[in-house]
C-alpha cells in the first residue's frame, strides 16, 4: 500500500531533501511551501500523514494545525521544528499534533515516526502476547525470552529495551526514540547512556551467535532485524 | 518583607511622636500666654495704684496720703489690694499690711511673695511693687494673685487631660497614616516581587489619577517594568529565531552527511563524516542547552511544575546512568525520598547533567552519590563525587554560562551543565550550592516544596 504524505516545508532544500527519501521509501508525496497552500491541500483530503514544519512564512504551523482540527480533519500530523525546547514540544503536542520533531532530525528518525504514526493511524497495534525476530523470541505473559534453546534472562529495563526494538523490528530506531519510549525521557541525559544500554542488550542477545540481531545503524541509531 | 516591617514601624512611631510633640508644644504655648497675661494685668494694677499714690502724696504730702489710703481701700473693696505706707525710719504709717516684710528691697520691680495682710488668718500670694518717695517715707503696693495661681493650675490640669486625650488621636493619626503609606508601599513591592518571579506582566495597580507621589512612583516603575518586559521579549525572540536560523542550516547540513554516508563506500570518509555528524549533534546540544538555560532565566515553564515523587527520579536516573558508570569504574547509588513540585524534564536535565559532570571531574573508580531530603519547607537534592573538587574562589565562575574550570578543556562538553543546573534551581525559586566534601564536590540543589 502506497502512503499518500503531504509536506508542508518552506525551506526548499529541507523540502527537497525529505521528498526525495520520502519517495525512495515507495511514498507519494505533496509539497507546500506556505501554511496557507499546506491547509488548502489538507483540507482536500486524501492523505495518509502531514509533516507540517511549525515556523511558515504567513500562516505559522500551529495556526494551520488549529485550522485543520477545527475543521475536522484528523489526519495524523507529525509536526517539525527548529523550536526544541520541552516547553515547546509540550506546546506542539498539546495543540493536536500526532509526534514533534525537532529539527536538525536525522532522516532515519522522520521515517521511523511516520512509520509509527502511520500504523497508529491504521488501527493500531495488533495485541499480542508474543513478539519475535528470527529465532528470538519472547513471551510478554511469562516475561521469558528465548534465542533457539537458550534461555536469556534479562533486567526489567533490558526487556522493555528489546521488547521495544522488537515492536519496531526491520525499523531504524533513534536513540530519542528509545529514550522517550523506553524511559520516558523527554530530555536529552547526555553522553552515550543509550549505547552502553543497547550494548549490554546485545552482549545478551547476540554473543556466541552466528548472526547478530541487533545492529547499528551509522549516525541514526538502531535496527533489529535478521539480515546483516 | 521584615525591612518594610520594620520601616512601616519607625514610621509608626515617628508619626505618633511628631503628633504628640506638636499638640505638648501648643498646649504649653496657650498655658503660657494664659499666664503671662494673668500676671501682666495684676502687675499693671498693682502699678497704676502706687501710680495714683505717688501723684496724690506729691499734692497733699504724707499726712494727706496717709488719711487716703485706708479710704482709697475701702473705695476699692479691698479684696485684692495691699498696701503699706511706712515713713523713713520704717513705722507704720497707713495700709493693710502691717510690717515691711524682711527681704523685700526699697526700690525694686515685681515679685512675688507669700504675706499676711491684716485682719487676714491665711498667708497670701502676693505680687508687689515698692517706691521710695522723695522724703525718705516708703510704699508698698501689691496686688493679691491668689486667683491667677488658680487659673494656673487649673490650665495645668486641663493641660494634662488634653495631652492624655492626644496619645490616643495620635495613635489612631499614625495608624490611619501607616496603613495608608505601607499598603501603597507594599502594593509596590507585591508587584516587584512578582515580576522578579517571572511574572512579568505585572504592574502597581493604579486606581486613582490623583497624581500625588505614590501615583507618580507607582507609574514610573510601571514604565519601567514595561520597558524590561519588552527587553525580555525582544531576547526572547532573538534567541528563539536565533535557533531557528541556526537549525536550518543543521539539518541542511545533516541531511547532507546523512547522503554521502550512505553512498560512500569508503571507511575513512565514513569515519570522518560520522566525526562531522557527531560535532553538528555537540553544537545542537549547547544551542538547546543555552536556549533552556535562557527559557528557564526568563521563568518560562513555571508553569508547568508537577508535584514529583524525586526519591523515584533519582532511582531512575542511577538506573539510567548505572552501566555507564559501573563501565567507567564508578559505583552509583540514591538514596533518600522526598516530594516537590517540579519542572520534570529541566529538573531531570539538571540533574543527569550533575551526574554526568561527576563522571566526568570524579575520581575514577570513586564513587558518586545522589540524595534526595526532605528539609523545613524544603527538599535538597545534592550530587555528590570524590574527585579533587572545585576551590571555593572558582565556584561561582563555574556556575556561569560556558564558564570552564578546565583550560586545556581536556573533557569534552560545553560547560553548561552547572549553569543549567543553577537556572532550573532559579527557575523553582530555590538555590544552588557548591560545596567541598574534602575531597570531593558536593553540589546541591535546594528546591521549596
Amino acid at each position: 500500500m502506497t502512503h499518500k504524505i503531504l509536506l508542508i516545508e518552506d525551506d526548499p532544500q529541507t523540502a527537497a531533501y525529505v521528498a526525495k527519501g520520502l519517495v525512495e521509501e515507495g511514498m507519494t508525496v505533496d509539497q507546500a511551501a506556505t501554511g496557507r497552500d499546506g491547509l488548502f491541500h489538507a483540507t482536500d483530503g486524501g492523505y495518509d500523514a502531514i509533516i507540517l514544519d511549525r515556523m511558515l512564512p504567513g500562516m505559522d504551523g500551529m495556526a494551520v494545525l488549529g485550522a485543520l482540527r477545527a475543521g475536522g480533519i484528523h489526519t495524523p500530523v507529525l509536526m517539525l521544528s527548529a523550536l526544541a525546547a520541552v516547553d515547546d514540544r509540550v506546546a506542539g503536542l498539546t495543540a493536536g499534533s500526532d509526534d514533534y520533531l525537532t529539527k536538525p532530525f536525522a532522516f532515519a528518525e522522520l521515517l521511523a515516526r511516520l512509520r509509527l504514526m502511520l500504523r497508529r493511524g491504521g488501527g493500531g497495534a495488533q495485541p499480542t502476547t508474543r513478539l519475535g525476530c528470527g529465532d528470538l523470541e519472547m513471551d510478554l505473559l511469562s516475561r521469558k525470552v528465548r534465542r533457539g534453546q537458550r534461555a536469556i534472562d534479562l533486567q526489567p529495563r533490558e526487556f522493555r529495551l528489546l521488547e521495544y526494538l522488537l515492536r519496531h523490528k526491520e525499523q531504524v530506531v533513534t536513540r530519542t526514540m528509545l529514550l522517550e519510549g523506553v524511559w520516558d525521557y523527554h530530555f536529552d541525559p547526555g553522553t552515550n547512556v543509550i549505547d552502553v544500554h543497547v550494548s549490554r542488550l546485545r552482549r545478551k542477545i547476540d554473543d556466541g551467535e552466528a548472526a547478530p540481531l541487533i545492529h547499528t545503524v551509522r549516525g541514526a541509531g538502531y535496527r533489529l532485524a535478521v539480515d546483516s | 518583607m521584615r525591612l518594610l516591617r520594620s520601616s512601616s514601624l519607625r514610621f509608626f512611631a515617628l508619626v505618633f511622636a511628631v503628633q504628640l510633640v506638636l499638640a505638648g508644644s501648643l498646649l504649653l504655648f496657650v498655658r503660657y500666654v494664659i499666664a503671662d497675661e494673668l500676671e501682666r494685668s495684676s502687675q499693671a494694677l498693682a502699678e497704676a495704684l502706687r501710680d495714683d499714690f505717688v501723684a496724690d502724696w506729691r499734692e497733699e504730702g504724707t499726712a494727706g496720703l496717709r488719711k487716703l489710703i485706708p479710704s482709697r481701700l475701702a473705695s476699692l473693696g479691698a479684696h485684692d489690694a495691699a498696701v503699706l505706707f511706712d515713713d523713713p525710719d520704717g513705722n507704720h504709717l497707713a495700709g493693710n499690711i502691717a510690717d515691711w516684710p524682711p527681704p523685700v528691697a526699697f526700690r525694686s520691680g515685681w515679685q512675688v511673695y507669700t504675706l499676711y495682710r491684716m485682719g487676714r488668718a491665711t498667708p497670701e500670694r502676693i505680687g508687689i511693687v515698692t517706691t521710695s518717695l522723695p522724703d525718705g517715707s516708703h510704699l508698698l503696693v501689691g496686688h493679691v494673685i491668689e486667683r491667677d495661681l488658680h487659673i494656673r493650675r487649673l490650665t495645668g490640669e486641663a493641660l494634662v487631660a488634653a495631652l492624655s486625650l492626644t496619645i490616643p488621636l495620635a495613635l489612631l493619626g499614625a495608624v490611619v497614616a501607616t496603613r495608608v503609606v505601607t499598603s501603597r508601599v507594599e502594593r509596590i513591592a507585591e508587584t516587584a516581587r512578582a515580576v522578579a518571579q517571572g511574572e512579568l506582566s505585572r504592574r502597581v495597580p493604579v486606581e486613582d489619577e490623583t497624581g500625588d507621589a505614590f501615583a507618580e512612583l507607582a507609574g514610573a516603575i510601571n514604565l519601567m517594568l514595561g520597558r524590561i518586559e519588552a527587553l525580555v521579549s525582544e531576547l526572547r525572540m532573538v534567541t528563539d529565531s536565533l535557533a531557528h536560523d541556526l537549525r536550518s542550516p543543521l539539518t541542511r547540513l545533516r541531511a547532507t552527511v546523512e547522503r554521502a554516508m550512505r553512498e560512500t563506500g569508503d571507511e575513512a570518509a565514513l569515519g570522518a563524516l560520522e566525526r562531522v555528524s557527531a560535532e553538528a549533534e555537540t553544537l545542537l546540544a549547547m544551542l538547546t542547552t543555552a536556549l533552556e538555560i535562557s527559557r528557564a532565566e526568563a521563568g518560562i515553564g513555571r508553569d508547568r511544575l508537577i508535584d514529583t515523587d524525586l526519591g523515584r527520579m533519582i532511582e531512575d536516573l542511577v538506573e539510567m546512568y548505572g552501566p555507564l558508570a559501573e563501565e567507567r569504574g564508578f559505583s552509583l547509588q540514591a538514596e533518600g525520598s522526598a516530594r516537590a513540585p517540579v519542572h520534570r524534564e529541566l529538573l531531570g536535565q539538571a540533574i543527569a547533567n550533575l551526574v554526568d559532570n561527576a563522571m566526568k571531574y570524579g575520581r575514577p573508580g570513586g564513587a558518586i552519590g545522589l540524595t534526595v531530603t526532605a528539609e523545613e519547607g524544603a527538599v535538597a537534592i545534592r550530587v555528590e563525587d570524590d574527585g579533587p573538587g572545585i576551590p571555593a574562589d572558582r565556584r561561582e565562575e563555574a556556575l556561569r554560562r560556558f564558564g570552564r574550570l578546565d583550560p586545556a578543556r581536556s573533557v569534552s562538553g560545553a560547560g553548561l551543565g552547572l549553569s543549567l543546573a543553577a537556572a532550573v534551581a532559579r527557575l523553582h525559586g530555590g538555590t544552588i550550592t557548591l560545596g567541598d566534601r574534602a575531597p570531593g564536590l558536593a553540589v546541591t540543589l535546594r528546591l521549596p516544596a
